[in-house]
């Protein structure tokens, strides 16, 4: 059967519909035009309170750095917990920015991919957790320091903290490489398909295939 | 006022109920679902109808709201089932025969071209849909969000893939 076929089909049903569809104007007249059943609002107030924990936690730290600016160690590890903090404050406006621009008139791509990109939110603390990997050990500092009020770094051995700094720095081209890797464009690659999934869940899975398949189509 | 914009609202979704029963029934083989998803669309558009573009044909407008409101719907409801009866009856668009009754049975090709399309990744779903109803491709594009060539393109695929499905009929 060719397209012109069906093409020939679908004007049946055309005309089909010409003559029998209905418009049930009391339903429509009951409908609670106001009431979408739409989620962007809950999504868009999740993040909206993401950002402001964000940006309470960003001015914390400036002014943990600030007040610890004579203590080195406690300086540098507040410093990068803050740029840690900063990036994900980043993704929480992109993310409020996208939800504000959903808008169903858009064309199906455009929408799609802003919806998908919202969806897809989780995998970028995933993608900083992975990053961080090689200092980890400011946040404990930093965080041993404000709830307990214990300074760790003085309890260490000078030789271990140049030994563990070195070891991670080392850490950090590989880490870079899993950060770019961990992306829509490569879920065909079994290995990222499933961290992807294993960290951060079916959901944000589904997204990013269909990132891809929005990609493939725009082919 | 409100009442004046309500029954324009009404009347403008009675001339083009088609696109929006069709879109359904595309996308939501489920009946019970597909009731959620035609108020939904229906919500969409009222929440845009101040916002129409005349610079686009409106059924182009439409097209873009019920499409992209089809696809969120069914990509949030993935547990819909695929088996249902695509024509029952629904609750804002009603099949009547001529003399008033439900109409159940519908013609098999037509059964046959619903599945097909029912079986296709969303957007290419909606290329579908648009292709069948005769859309330019310069439309296509503008509803898709691809281009014109593209859109050349990717029907030209589902076409070949049509052949294939259907070349034992």
């Amino acid at each position: 059967m060719e397209a012109s076929e069906l093409k020939n089909i679908l004007e049946g049903y055309d005309r089909k519909l010409d003559r029998n569809l209905k418009l049930n104007s009391a339903a429509l007249k009951n409908i609670n035009l106001e009431k979408s059943k739409k989620k962007t609002r809950t999504v868009l107030v999740h993040r909206v309170i993401e950002l402001v924990s964000y940006t309470l936690l960003a001015l914390f730290m400036g002014s943990y750095i600030a007040t610890h600016l004579g203590q080195t160690h406690l300086a540098i590890s507040g410093s990068i917990v803050g740029v840690f903090t900063l990036i994900a404050l980043a993704g929480s406006i992109g993310q409020v920015v996208f939800l504000q621009q959903i808008d169903f008139t858009k064309p199906l791509v455009e929408l799609r991919k802003k919806i998908e990109l919202v969806n897809s939110h989780g995998l970028l603390f995933v993608k900083l957790l992975f990053l961080s990997a090689p200092i980890w050990w400011s946040y404990a500092i930093v965080a041993l320091d404000i709830f307990l009020d214990i300074d760790l770094y003085v309890h260490l051995e000078p030789g271990f903290v140049v030994r563990y700094i070195l070891i991670n720095a080392l850490l950090l081209i590989p880490l870079i490489w899993l950060f770019k890797k961990l992306s829509y464009k490569n879920l065909h690659i079994k290995w990222v398909r499933k961290t992807i999934g294993f960290f951060s869940g079916t959901k944000t899975r589904k997204a990013l295939e269909f990132l891809n398949d929005i990609e493939e189509f725009k082919k | 006022m409100v009442s004046d914009k309500k029954d324009r609202f009404i009347r403008t979704i009675d001339e083009h109920k088609k696109i929006i029963y069709k879109i359904v029934n595309s996308y939501c083989p489920n009946r019970e679902d597909r009731k959620d998803l035609e108020q939904e669309i229906i919500i969409q558009l009222w929440k845009s109808f101040d916002k129409y573009d005349d610079s686009y044909k409106y059924s182009t407008w439409m097209y873009r709201i019920a499409l992209n409101v089809a696809i969120s719907f069914y990509r949030k409801e993935r547990k819909w089932s695929l088996k249902g009866d695509f024509y029952d009856e629904a609750s804002i668009f009603n099949m009547v025969d001529e003399n008033g009754k439900d109409e159940a049975v519908l013609d098999g090709q037509i059964k046959l071209l619903q599945t097909f399309i029912t079986n296709l990744n969303e957007l290419n779903k909606a290329l579908m849909l648009l292709y069948l109803e005769e859309k330019s491709y310069e439309e296509i594009a503008e509803i898709l969000g691809i281009t014109k060539t593209n859109v050349a393109t990717k029907i030209g695929r589902i076409k070949v893939k049509l052949k294939k499905e259907f070349e034992n009929i």
